[in-house]
């Protein structure tokens, strides 16, 4: 079942057309991979589910609520969170303080310190450098506490913008070692990717976007027999 | 050396209120990063409200005090809605600009109101206290214990409560605010509002030490509260602090030492020596405008 559906959306900067009639589905309890080059309208398409941008036209459909051109705060609460390309962490604010700032809208406070508890869990080096400056910390453990900061919100959705980028090998296998685990743990997730090599491991269905357009539909076996995309995406490796 | 402490002493009772001051345009500066030159011309507003109610009616200190800080608000958050909602999508120019623009206006409105120019502020106290060799003036003595502990309450509501975390959110990355569901506008109209109050604050302790008001207390307002932000950072309260003390105090000592019309003079001369030497102020944010720099990269 689709937990998250958009039909036709067009998202412009001024007369230029980012997103040309995007339409795709998310499926409920699975990873959904949009692959796509720099430039295609993959940060374009998660700032305008998460409320940042008006898309000009066409519907985002949320457990069957339309969010297009609702503010971000209507997102969020609906319980879809955004883990942002660059992390986007409050670098003047300890890690803990992050993690508050990710329960804000949160309504059972009660609750907040057990979840940041179980972040502390799942992180351990979080919970040592909780009282640091999230400036400080190095970018993988800041890539952790950007994905700690949206589970802080108990999202349904977690969207993840390009969370391998700028980390080093090793980091990116940790960080889709979780998103694997989160899935598990039955979060649906809609990851956006250049590295289509890690998210063949892990995603349960793609998307290319090329140019503002949804070029390819498909699950992960047909991706690979794709003599286009493996080319163009897969290289030799394949 | 008694007079240097002397000086000191009074600089430091004086620079207290220019602290507030910088407080109020860091607040603003930080959620904003725009300059609201207006600032200092909405507390005139509010002293002017509180001198009204006491000329017409003679009004009790408690009642000026409350009208200069709602009076403050007020003119605030309609600076807020004309020079930075308005135009929040246009460029931080536009906003300094027209905060320009609503300072003449502000200005204008109360010389019609008040063609005297110079009208009568109530005292708020009348006593001076010797300790040892120096003299501290009563009205100091409430100016910086008020300043004090406006600083601490406002330290509390940041750094202790949930809106607080927002306010800081915002100041640190709008959009990373924006996704943890914080409603970015509501925080820079309140940030806004409490800027005001400080500011009001300010300029009910800053007249009824002065016991009188003209129309170009905004003028001196913005220009003691910038400068001391300046000096300390833009941006950082503790800074603020910092800068409005060491201004408080470079007056103090110009005008014992060189004469009173030499205190503006070297006052412009170490703020210009700190844009030349030290840009970021004394507590430059190196942190802070590094990642900013990262997140305009997105």
């Amino acid at each position: 079942m689709a937990v998250l559906e958009i039909n036709d959306i067009v998202t412009a900067y001024g007369k230029i057309e980012a997103l040309k009639g995007v339409s795709l589905s998310v499926a409920e309890g699975k990873i959904t991979c949009l692959l796509g080059p720099n430039g295609a309208g993959k940060t374009t398409l998660m700032m305008t589910i998460s409320g940042i941008l008006k898309p000009q036209r066409g519907a985002i459909r949320f457990n069957g609520q339309d969010l297009a051109g609702k503010p971000a705060r209507t997102v969020v609460g609906q319980g879809v969170a955004l883990v942002p390309e660059n992390r986007l962490v409050f670098p003047e604010m300890t890690v803990e303080e992050n993690l508050k700032a990710g329960a804000y809208l949160r309504r059972d406070a009660g609750k907040v310190p057990s979840d940041i508890a179980s972040v502390y869990e799942r992180f351990p080096r979080l919970q040592e450098r909780r009282e640091q400056y999230a400036g400080t910390l190095s970018g993988g453990e800041q890539q952790m506490l950007a994905i700690s900061r949206a589970l802080m919100a108990r999202p349904k959705l977690l969207l993840m913008d390009e969370p391998s980028l700028g980390l080093a090998p090793l980091i990116v296998e940790d960080i889709f070692r979780i998103v694997r685990e989160l899935n598990n743990e039955g979060t649906t997730i809609f990851l956006v990717e250049q590295n289509a090599h890690m998210a063949l491991q892990v995603a349960h269905h793609f998307y290319l976007i090329e140019q503002g357009k949804i070029v390819f539909d498909g699950s992960p076996d047909e991706m690979e027999e794709d003599e286009v995309i493996k080319r163009a995406y897969l290289g030799s490796k394949v | 050396m008694v007079d240097f402490i002397q000086n000191t002493l009074d600089g430091i009772f004086i620079g207290s209120s220019y602290a507030l001051l910088a407080i109020g345009f860091t607040l603003i500066f930080g959620v904003m990063r725009r300059l609201n030159l207006s600032y200092g011309p909405s507390i005139m507003l509010g002293v002017f409200a509180g001198t009204l109610l006491y000329i017409q009616l003679n009004a009790g200190l408690l009642v000026v005090g409350l009208a200069t800080v709602v009076g403050a608000v007020l003119a605030g958050l309609y600076v807020e809605r004309i020079c930075f909602w308005a135009v929040r999508r246009g460029a931080a120019l536009a906003s300094m600009v027209s905060s320009f623009a609503i300072w003449m206006q502000l200005e204008e409105a109360v010389t019609i109101v008040f063609p005297d120019r110079t009208y009568p502020f109530p005292p708020l106290a009348d006593f001076t206290l010797k300790l040892g060799p120096f003299w501290v003036r009563g009205e100091h003595l409430i100016m910086f214990i008020c300043a004090s502990l406006l600083t601490i309450l406002l330290h509390l509501l940041l750094y202790r409560t949930r809106f607080g975390l927002a306010i800081r959110a915002v100041s640190e990355n709008p959009t990373a605010a924006k996704f943890m569901g914080i409603n970015t506008g509501l925080v820079v109209m309140f940030a806004f509002a409490l800027a005001s109050v400080i500011g009001g604050v300010a300029g009910y302790l800053i007249a009824s030490t002065d016991q009188q008001v003209t129309p170009l207390f905004g003028l001196w307002a913005t220009f003691k509260g910038l400068i001391a932000m300046t000096l300390g950072g833009m941006g950082s309260i503790p800074g603020a602090i910092a800068g409005g003390l060491l201004l408080g105090v470079i007056e103090a000592q110009s005008v014992w030492y060189l004469g009173t019309e030499y205190r503006d003079l070297v006052a412009y001369a170490v703020l210009f020596a700190f844009l030349v030497f030290r840009p970021g102020g004394l507590f430059a944010q190196k942190s802070a405008m590094q990642s900013r720099l990262a997140a305009r990269r997105v």
